[in-house]
C-alpha cells in the first residue's frame, strides 16, 4: 500500500537520524575510514527495508520527497527550538579550561588527552600549557584556544 | 534597492571564564549521556528478543496447533515479518487419510494478509468456497507432509483457520511485524 512507503520513508530516515546521533559523534574533521563504514552501512541496510519488493521510479520520488519534507520539518524545529537543535546536533562540550581537564566529559565521549593536542599542534602550540581552553564542538570537531603569552 | 534586515549582535552565548563563547549546556549534556545508556539497554535487549524468536524466525516464534481429533498436526511461526519468506508445515496423521486421499480447507487469510506462495505437494484438486480454497492431496500412509510457502505482506494481527474435512477447526493467530 502508498501509505506504507511513505512510513517505511519516515520512520527510516528517524532511525537513521537517531543512530548517526547516538553512534556518530567522534573527534575529528572529515570522517575516517571507519565512520564511512559506519554510514554506508547503516544507510544500506536502511534502504533495503524501505525500499522492499517496490523498486519502481514512483515508489522512489515518493520516498525521496518524504524523506525531503522530513528534513525540512526537522531543520525548521531545529531552527526555532533551541532544544530541538541540541537533541539533533548535541552541544558543544568544554574539555579543558583553567588548566583543568573535564574528566567526566572527556571519559563520556571517548576523548583522549592525545586527541586535543593533536589538534594543539595543528594551531602550532607546542604543549598542554599552551592551551588555554579546549571545547568539543557539536559537528565534532575539537577547538583549541592558545593561551595568549604562549601562542606565538 | 532595499536593505536587508539586520539585528545588532548581542552577547547571547554562554562564555568559558569569561572569555570564550562556547554555548555549552552540562545540564543537557548529562540528561543524553543517561538517555545513551538507556538506549544501548534497549538495544541489546531488542537484539536478545531477535535472537530468541520474539520478532520471528527464532525459538519463541515457533508455534504448533493440532485439531482435536488429532487428525491434522500443525507447526507454523506466530510471529512473521512482512515480506520474508517461511514455511507452515501441516502434517497428517492414518486417520486423516481417506480413500487414499487427503482434504484440507485453508480460510482466507493465508492465501491473502499472509501470503501463500505456493503449496507443496501439488493438490489434486484445488475447489474454491467458502472463502478459502479446499485441497486435496493423493497420500497412502501416514507419516504425509504438507508444506505451504507463506510470504506476508500486511503488517498486524492475523487469525487463521483450517479445517479437515468434516473436522471441526483449527484456528490460531500471527503477528506480521513491519
Amino acid at each position: 500500500m502508498a501509505i506504507f512507503v511513505i512510513f517505511r520513508a519516515v520512520f527510516g530516515y528517524l532511525f537513521l537520524v537517531l543512530m548517526v546521533r547516538i553512534v556518530g559523534r567522534r573527534p575529528g574533521k572529515q570522517l575516517t575510514p571507519f565512520e564511512f563504514v559506519l554510514i554506508f552501512y547503516l544507510g544500506g541496510l536502511t534502504l533495503t527495508g524501505m525500499v522492499g519488493d517496490e523498486a519502481s521510479l514512483t515508489n522512489a520520488v515518493t520516498q525521496i520527497l518524504t524523506v525531503a519534507l522530513c528534513h525540512y520539518v526537522l531543520a525548521s524545529l531545529r531552527y526555532r527550538f533551541d532544544v530541538v537543535a541540541q537533541v539533533l546536533d548535541g552541544t558543544p562540550l568544554i574539555l579543558l579550561e583553567h588548566n583543568e581537564w573535564r574528566t567526566d566529559t572527556m571519559s563520556r565521549m571517548r576523548i583522549t588527552d592525545d586527541d586535543v593536542m593533536d589538534m594543539a599542534r595543528e594551531h602550532k602550540i607546542k604543549d598542554l600549557k599552551g592551551i588555554d581552553a579546549a571545547v568539543l564542538e557539536a559537528f565534532g570537531e575539537i577547538t583549541v584556544v592558545a593561551r595568549k603569552d604562549d601562542s606565538k | 534597492m532595499p536593505k536587508p534586515f539586520t539585528s545588532p549582535v548581542e552577547d547571547s552565548v554562554p562564555k568559558v571564564d569569561e572569555k570564550i563563547a562556547v554555548g555549552e549546556n552540562l545540564e543537557f549534556q548529562r540528561k543524553w549521556w543517561r538517555f545513551e545508556r538507556v538506549i544501548w539497554s534497549v538495544f541489546l535487549v531488542i537484539l536478545v528478543c531477535d535472537v530468541l524468536g520474539l520478532f520471528g524466525r527464532g525459538w519463541l516464534s515457533k508455534a504448533k496447533l493440532v485439531s482435536d481429533d488429532g487428525e491434522l498436526t500443525l507447526n507454523y511461526e506466530r510471529m512473521e515479518r512482512s515480506d520474508t519468506p517461511s514455511i507452515m508445515t501441516l502434517h497428517f496423521s492414518e486417520q486423516a487419510i481417506h480413500d487414499g486421499r487427503v482434504k484440507i480447507f485453508v480460510g482466507r487469510t493465508i492465501l491473502g494478509p499472509l501470503g501463500a506462495q505456493r503449496i507443496s505437494p501439488q493438490p489434486v484438486v484445488s475447489a474454491i468456497g467458502e472463502g478459502g480454497i479446499t485441497y486435496t492431496f493423493a497420500a497412502t500412509e501416514a507419516p504425509a507432509v504438507v508444506q505451504i510457502a507463506l510470504k506476508p505482506s500486511f503488517p498486524g494481527p492475523h487469525k487463521f483457520t483450517m479445517r479437515m474435512e468434516d473436522g471441526r477447526p483449527v484456528e490460531g493467530s500471527v503477528f506480521v511485524f513491519p
